[in-house]
Formats: C-alpha cells, structure tokens, sequence
C-alpha cells in the first residue's frame, strides 16, 4: 500500500472515532469500511488532492455531528423544563433576583466610591494627601520635580458671599468655592469652558484679584451670560474680575464638597478671611489640602514614603525636637487616590465593601442554594428515566452531559434575568430622587466585573449542581433503579441527612441571617428616625450668620455678635436667642479629648471618650428651653476672656460647663462645679453643668460634652457653616421675620442664610436615615421572597415526590391528618435545625459588623435582644416552609390512592 | 409517523436527490450508493463517506428512507453492509421534486419554442 494512502487512512479511521457516541454507534463501522473500501480508487483517480479531500469531508462533518446533537440536547432539556415549569421557575427567579440585587447593589456601591472625577485628566495620577498640610511644606513638596508632574494647594469648603454687580438682585449670596494654588487647573489638567483658568500671573501681589466661576455658578447665578469673563463680581464685598468659567461638570477636586467659585490664595484677607495672620508663611498652620500628580513612574507607595521623609525633616527644622516627636508620634504621612469623586482611606475601603458583601454574599448564596435544592429534586425524579435510559445503551457521558445541559439552561435564564433586573434596578436607582442634591451626576451603571462575577458564579453553580446529581443517578445500578422506580429512592433518601436536608437547612438559616441582620440593622436605624431629644424643639429656630464674608472687618463682626444677643432678646416675640459655633446636635465627628482634672490639690488625667465639643454663647441654654442643672450660663465675662496668645504658655482659666456624663467621668465621686481642668495646654474652671443630650441626631448615645464660651476670636473668624444663631421663638415662623428686621435694621447688608427650623434640621437629618433604613429593608424582603420560593420549591416538590406513599398510606387506612402530620414534622426538623444555625450566623455577623462600624454597632447592640425580631423573623420562616409543606401535603391525601400508585 | 407534507423538502437538497434517485429501484448499502451516483455523473458527483453517512442518517430521521432488514439474494449479499430503501413518504418526496423539475423543464421548453417562432 502506498505510504500517503496509509497515513491518510489511519488518519481517517481515527478521525472516525471522534463521532458522538450515538452516530458512531449506527454508522462509525460503516463509515471506516467505505474510507476503506474506496481509499485505493480514490487515490487512482484523483491522487493526493483525493486524500485530503477524504479526511477534510469527515473533519468537517464530525463537529457538525456533534453540534446537532447539542441542538438535540437543548430540545430536549427545553421540553422537559416546560413539563415541569414550576421548578424551573423557582430557580430562575430566585437566581435572577439573586443576581439582580447583588449586582445593583454592589454597583452603586463602586459607582460611588471609584467614580472619577470629571472633566480631570488622567485622574489616576492624581493623589491627595490625607491630612491637611501647612503651605510652606506643601512648598517644599511641590518643588520634588523627580516624584510629582505638579501639585497644588487648596482650602476647601470656602464660603464666600457673592453679588454680581448690576444684577437685578443685587443682595449677596453664600456659596461655597476653593482657594487654590494657581496651579490647581493645571495640575488637574481641567480646560476653560469660557475664558482662562488662572495662571502664576494672577500671583503677583497688587493685581487686581480674579476669580474663576464653575460651570454650574454661570447658568444658575449668571443667566449663562455670554459676557461673564471679564465681569465684576463682589465677594466678601470686595470687587473680583471673573476671568473664565470651569468646564461642564467640573465642581472642585472633591465633588462631594462643591466649589462653586475658585479665587487664588494669594488674595488679601479680607477677601478670605482664611488666610488671615499670614498664614500662607506659618510652618506649623496645618490648612491646606494638597493634591499631587505622579510623576510617570513613580508609585503611590514611593511617593508616600518619600513625603513621610521630607516631613519629618521638616517638622526637625520647624519644632524643637521633643515638640516634633510628641507631635509626630504615631502620624505619618498618607496618600489618597485624588482623581475620584470620594476620596476614601484604603483601610476603608474593605469595611465600606465588606458589609454590603456580606449581604449580597447571603443572598446569592440563598439563590444558589434554591438552584441547587432544584437540580438535586428534578435528579433524583428522573432516576428510573435515566435508568432505562442507560438500560437501552445510552451512554453515560450523553446522559450527563443531558443533564449539564438543563441544569446550564436554568443558569443561563436565571443570569439573563438577572441581567435585566440589574438593568431595570440601575436605571431606577439613577433616576430615583434623592433627598439631598447630589453635586455630581450619579449615573449607576451595572458594573461589569460584578456582573460576570455573578454570572459565572450561576454557570458554577449550575454546573456543580447539576453534574454532582448527574454523575449519581449515571452511576447507579440500573436494576434498583427500575424495579422501585424513583418514589423509593425518594423515600430512602428523605429520611437520611443527604444534600438535599442539608441544603433545606442551609437555605432557613442563611434566609434567617439576612432576615435578623437586615433586621437589626432597619430597627437601629429607625429608632433612630424617631428622635426624641427630650426638649421642646418646636419653637426652635437656626440661622447662620457670617458678617466677616458680607465685608466686616473681625473687629467689627465681634463687636456686632456682642450687642446682636441682646438686641434680640428684647424682642417680645422671642424667649431666648443665642450664639455657637455650630447648631446643636451637629457634632457627627466626637473625639477623644485628654482632660487633665486638679481636685483636692492633686491631678488625674482622664481620657473622655468620643467626647463632643461645642463654643457656645451667652444664655445658650437658656435659649435651648433646658438651661443649666447647676452653676451658671456663660457671661460677657467669660465671653471676653483671651484665650492663650502663645502655645505652650497657660493664659487665664477659661469657663466651661460640662453635661452630666462629662463630669462623672471626670470626677468619679466628687462634684465638678467649681474644679480646675485643663484641656490642650488651656486651664479651665467648670462653672456649670448641664442636662445629658444626645450627641448627634445620628445616635441615640449620650457622650460627654463640654462646652466652652465662644470667644471674640471665633467670633471674628468663623467656621465654614458661619455664626449659628439659635433662637427660641414664642410665636412661630412670625418671629423668624421679626429677626430678619433687626438684623437688617443693624445693617441691610447682613446675609442670614440657612434659615430653618429645628424641626427641619431633624427632619433633613432622618431622611438619610429614611434612605439607609429602605435599602436594608428592601434587602430583608428579598431574603424573605428567596426564602420562600426556595422553600416553597423543594418542600413541594419532595412532598409531591412521596404520592406514592402516601397512597399506599392512605390506602392501609391512614388518617389525612395522620399523613400531614408526618410530613410536616419532617419539614419542621429541618426548620428547627436551620433556625438554630441562622440564629448563631446571625449573631456570629452582627458580632463582625459592629467590631467594623460604629454606627451599625450601635443599631446592633441595641437590637440584638429585640424580641419581636428575634422571635418573628423564625417564626415567619418556619409559616411559610410550613405552608409550602401544608399545601401539596393535602392535595396528595386528596388524590385517590389507587390513582397514584398507578402514576408509577 | 404522521401524515407529512412532502413540499417541505422542496427543492430537494442535491445529495437527497442522489440517494433517494439511487433507492427509487433497488434497496442499496452506502457503498453501492457511492458508486450508482459516481457512475450515473461521469464522475462528476462523488459523495465522500462522512457526507455520506451524515446525509443518510438525516434521511433516515426525515423518514424518507429505512434501514432494510431484507437481504438481496446469498450470493450477491454482503453481510457486513447495511442497506437501505425508501420510505413511502421518501416515494412521495423524491416524487415531488420530479414533478417540479418537469416542470421547470417544461416551462423552459415553452420557452424555447416561443424563441423558435
């Protein structure tokens, strides 16, 4: 025989070996005998092209033989899965849903911590150190040319009281803007929409000062005016030139906090009274955040080491050494991604994902576990299907790759759903309105990765699912099999602790978890919603106030705050009104505070923990309608007392009134009133304490609290939310007006801004809490509704499986209350067994969460003994697997019985 | 097998066409097939055996033709070959597609004949 026609034969018969198991069954013997029979003449006749096209005609056609009978595959398993929709149903929804929420919910999440920030070049370059810096050192970074492209510094959150010259309204307005370095736009790479943007130019002390508006401020304030740049506008009463206008969207480096309006940091003071004392030449005046972009090459970790170097030798330079150490310990310099949307420290970072994992985690498991619990069910059915399917010569790899096939189809239409949900559930989110205006577009799109990792999961669940039951029913002994049919099986399997229990199991408890979890922490939060601050806030009104920006000079704004208290006190419609540096309630961020106490002749130090610190004026309790328990209210005395004028020397003591917490934890036994204390290097004598509070209207704890007068230094140089004016008003909204007038009878030009309500300041502060409290219960639904078509799927299905015996049951003269008792303290096993299990989950969870939040510690702790929860979540559970027990239970005894032992 | 409407396999698919014109007198195994339609073309037709098969199970599916369990007689059997014949629906199909040629043929020789005038 010739060579070729000998390789291409034994070429061509293995070929024919790689036929599916089927057609090589029928025709694999017939095929190789003809290649056989006609190689030799093919090879006379047509030569080598002959031979290939020999072997190329059964290449071609054995794939193709294999496809047809993957068509035939998925017909099959599509018929099937019709037979019984209700299983396939079960499992598609809850997967859909499963992936839907999960992915959505994690989405979002993404979508808001690793958003860019717009209109930035390569953000990812951008970096941000993470506490403020003073200038000269930011300085001395900025000139590292070998490790930052450009840096730039900025003070956030800057109010500013704006009027545009010739507006019809000429009155000012507060908004909120950056003083930056004028490298700011240049280093962000952020392009003019109108105009420049500001230039080293706009440096040079002496020019007329310049400004540079966003976007958003020119449509909004400006009516889109074509002839803004170059406009004069007045802030702080000073006159500014607008030279461009920022691009579309752009609002500042940090979006979260907006800047309206960009004005270089080498204005005059009276312009920013931020910059006051020559603060852009104090080493030791840590105010300005700094934004850096990486130089090509150089890493977030090389940069930060090299920064922590520079700092130190700096902070050597600055202090003495003792002071640098004390004052460096345990600090180091640390770097933020800078060009996202919300920054966010890297350790973070995974509490920030890890609870929502951890959530979604349960719900796609539960998911999971209904998809699984379903494959499990429909394997062990068709036992005696896939016994005289095997009888008859099928083999095994066709039959498990049958049933890979179905259990892939129920994946792929759970992952499709769950697709549309997510789409459905993202553009819901993005369009929902929210409470409070977002400063940037927040446009949710499904995350991919999440997507796929979701996906996937589903085909590996699929796949395990269903290859583990395929793999068991291919390998049994047929005989078995066809003798008992599957109802035996059935019967012999329910009673062990097989997959199937355990996933039943499995499915109460980890429903249960999600249930108690969600549950506590919906409970937390609206207990929270419900704040009872134990006075009467209805007569409560808040305004700011912040004369310095309406172009006051600090002496002139301390002088007005002094005699503006008293003037409003003689106003009949009011019964108190008072200062502080913030509204009360506000103090979201508590500190740790070293108080250093002096009674009977001897020192204790003492840490008061999460304390909250608040400067408050004359009469300020009185104007909160509580007053003082003991000692006395703040005095213009107090008010007038000079604070230390150099660090590190103790000035005169200062007052300071304490709440109860506060003075137990500093004088265990003894009383507070009348003791020395001393508080960041200041003496301070408490002359008064006050009733508990709660610290914030975020929680329902009491903290310390001290409270120290508010002196003419931060008077005359108030915080970013300005003076808050607190007033107790006898007659309503009327009196809101009749301030207005006094003030403007003091002088027109005052802007009081933030005008509200305590009451709606609390209601602003509960709807975020509203919004919390609706995603985590929304959540614990979705845990019920995949808990229940779960439960309802498998408990139904294995009960409908047992017709048979309970037929033969009734038929030997069983009670139907005898066959449903059997079969509901079956499933009450089960049930009691998860409910344990989800119980010490649970707990076990909750433990993990509060060690990682404060806030949810608190919704925690004070819910993990909730009784209503603790014993209706379980009970809620264990009705509805009662219920998908009960239900086919009963239609099973009412069936013949002789009608379904015939059905086998 | 149901009542099948013979039009759904219209127009015949060539490599049906062969076989079936093949089995229209005889019952033939796969071998003899190949060589019927390799003679009945000069040459120009062969139906390579994976082509083969694969179309005969087709037809087999299709309910055009069946595996024969009669054999020719002793000496001309080839006991190791499988062969096959036609169906009655296979009859009606290859029929059909007679039909439709002729008359394709016929309107072509109209045609013709109207050229001629």
């Amino acid at each position: 025989m010739n060579p070729f026609v000998r390789i291409s034969l034994a070429t061509y018969r293995r070929l024919a070996y790689a036929y599916p198991q089927e057609f090589q069954m029928v025709y694999g013997t017939d095929v190789i005998r003809l290649g056989e029979d006609a190689i030799e003449e093919i090879w006379r006749r047509y030569g080598f092209i002959g031979l290939l096209r020999l072997i190329a005609d059964l290449a071609i056609r054995v794939p193709l033989a294999h496809l047809a009978e993957l068509r035939q595959d998925i017909g099959y398993a599509l018929r099937t899965l019709i037979k019984s929709p209700g299983l396939a149903l079960a499992g598609i929804v809850s997967l859909g849903l499963g992936i839907g929420v999960s992915t959505t919910a994690f989405s979002e999440l993404r979508a808001l911590i690793f958003k860019e920030m717009p209109a930035a070049q390569d953000p990812k370059a951008l970096v941000a150190i993470e506490s403020p810096v003073s200038y000269p050192y930011f300085e001395h970074f900025r000139d590292q040319r070998q490790l930052f492209a450009g840096a730039t510094a900025y003070m956030a959150m800057v109010p500013f009281s704006i009027a545009l010259e010739g507006a019809v309204n000429a009155k000012s307005e507060r908004i909120f803007g950056h003083l930056v370095s004028t490298e700011y736009f240049q280093v962000l790479g952020v392009n003019p929409a109108r105009g420049r943007l500001l230039s080293p130019e706009d440096d040079k002390p002496g020019g007329p000062p310049v400004a540079v508006v966003s976007d958003r401020f020119w449509r909004t304030r400006m009516e889109a005016d074509p002839r803004a740049v170059g406009r004069t506008v007045k802030i702080n009463g000073q006159a500014v030139t607008v030279v461009g206008v920022g691009p579309k969207d752009f609002l500042g480096v940090w979006p979260i906090m907006p800047a309206d309006i960009f004005v270089p940091l080498t204005v005059r003071e009276r312009l920013a009274p931020e910059l006051a004392d020559g603060i852009l030449q104090q080493r030791d005046a840590r105010s300005f955040r700094a934004l850096l972009r990486l130089a090509p090459g150089v890493t977030m970790a090389n940069a930060e080491a090299a920064l922590e170097t520079m700092t130190r030798n700096l902070d050597r330079e600055t202090f003495n050494a003792e002071y640098a150490e004390k004052n460096r310990a345990g600090h180091s310099v640390r770097l933020l991604p800078g060009g996202v949307v919300m920054p966010m420290k890297r350790e973070d970072l995974p509490m920030m994902l890890g609870f929502s994992g951890l959530l979604m985690g349960l719900i796609l498991l539960i998911a999971c576990t209904n998809l699984a619990n379903m494959l499990l069910a429909r394997a062990a059915n068709r036992r005696k299907e896939i016994a005289i399917r095997l009888a008859v010569g099928a083999s095994r790899f066709r039959l498990v790759r049958q049933l890979l096939t179905e259990s892939l189809i129920i994946a792929a239409a759970g992952g499709a759903a769950g697709l549309l949900l997510t789409y459905w559930l993202t553009n819901a989110a993005s369009s929902m309105k929210l409470p409070v205006e977002l400063p940037f577009q927040f446009d949710i799109r499904p995350d991919g990765s999440v997507l796929i990792f979701t996906i996937l999961l589903s085909a590996i669940v699929g796949v395990a699912f269903g290859l583990a039951p395929a793999l068991a029913a291919t390998r049994a002994d047929v005989a078995p099999s066809l003798k008992d049919g599957a109802g035996s099986q059935q019967l012999r399997a329910y009673r062990k602790f097989g997959m199937r229990n355990l996933l039943v199991v499995w499915q109460v408890a980890g429903s249960l978890m999600l249930l108690l979890v969600t549950g506590f922490v919906v409970l937390g939060f609206s207990k929270s919603t419900t704040i009872n601050l134990g006075l009467d806030t209805k007569p409560l009104y808040l305004m700011g106030l912040d004369p310095v920006r309406d172009g006051y000079s600090p002496d002139q704004a301390a002088a007005l705050f002094e005699k503006l208290p008293d003037r409003l006190r003689s106003l009949s419609a009011l019964r108190g009104a008072a200062l502080s540096d913030s509204p009360p309630f506000n103090n979201i961020n508590s500190s740790n505070m070293q108080i250093v106490g002096i009674g009977d002749g001897q020192e204790s130090s003492t840490m008061l923990k999460g304390s909250t610190r608040q400067s408050v004026g004359t009469g300020y309790f009185a104007a909160l309608g509580i007053g003082v328990l003991r000692g006395r209210e703040f005095n213009e005395h107090d008010i007038q007392t000079n604070v230390r004028m150099t660090p590190g020397s103790p000035a005169k003591a200062m007052s300071m009134i304490v709440n109860q917490t506060a003075a137990r934890d500093l004088f265990r036994s003894g009383d507070a009133l009348g003791r020395r204390v001393t508080a960041k290097d200041q003496s301070y004598e408490i002359v008064g304490i006050v009733r508990d509070m709660q610290a914030s209207l975020f929680t329902n704890a009491v903290a310390p609290a001290i409270y120290v007068p508010l002196t003419r230094r931060s008077l005359a140089r108030p915080s970013t939310s300005g003076i808050t004016l607190l007033v107790n008003a006898a007659a309503g909204p009327d009196a809101v007006d009749a301030v207005r007038r006094e003030i403007a009878s003091i002088d027109p030009n005052l802007n009081l801004f933030r005008v509200r309500s305590m009451n709606d300041q609390i209601a602003e502060t509960v709807s975020y809490l509203r919004i919390a409290v609706s995603i985590y219960a929304a959540m614990g639904i979705f845990a019920l509704v995949l808990a229940s078509v779960g439960l309802a799927g498998v408990t139904a299905y294995s009960v409908a499986q047992r017709r048979k015996e309970i037929g033969i049951r009734m038929a030997l003269g069983a009670k139907k209350s005898q066959v449903l008792g059997l079969v509901l303290r079956e499933g009450s096993a089960l049930v009691a067994v998860g409910t344990v299990l989800g119980f010490a989950g649970a707990f076990a969870i909750s433990r993990v969460l509060s060690s990682m939040l404060n806030q949810l510690a608190e919704a925690m702790n004070t819910n993990v003994g909730n009784v209503a929860l603790i014993v209706g979540a379980p009970i809620l559970l264990a009705a509805l697997a009662m219920l998908a027990c009960y239900f086919p239970a009963r239609r099973s005894t009412k069936i013949d019985p002789l009608q379904a032992l015939r059905e086998e | 097998m149901p009542k099948q409407d013979p039009s759904i396999h219209l127009p015949l698919k060539t490599n049906w066409f062969h076989i079936l014109l093949c089995l229209a007198d005889q019952e033939q195994h796969g071998y003899g097939i190949m060589q019927e339609v390799l003679e009945r073309t000069n040459d120009k037709v062969r139906l390579w055996p994976a082509t083969l098969y694969g179309t005969l199970k087709r037809l087999i599916e299709e309910g055009l033709i069946e595996e024969s369990d009669e054999r020719p007689a002793a000496q001309l059997d080839d006991a190791r070959r499988r062969y096959y014949r036609m169906t009655k629906f296979g009859r009606r199909v290859l029929d059909a597609e007679s039909e439709r040629l002729q008359e394709l043929v016929r309107i072509l020789q109209v045609k013709r004949g109207a050229e001629a005038f």
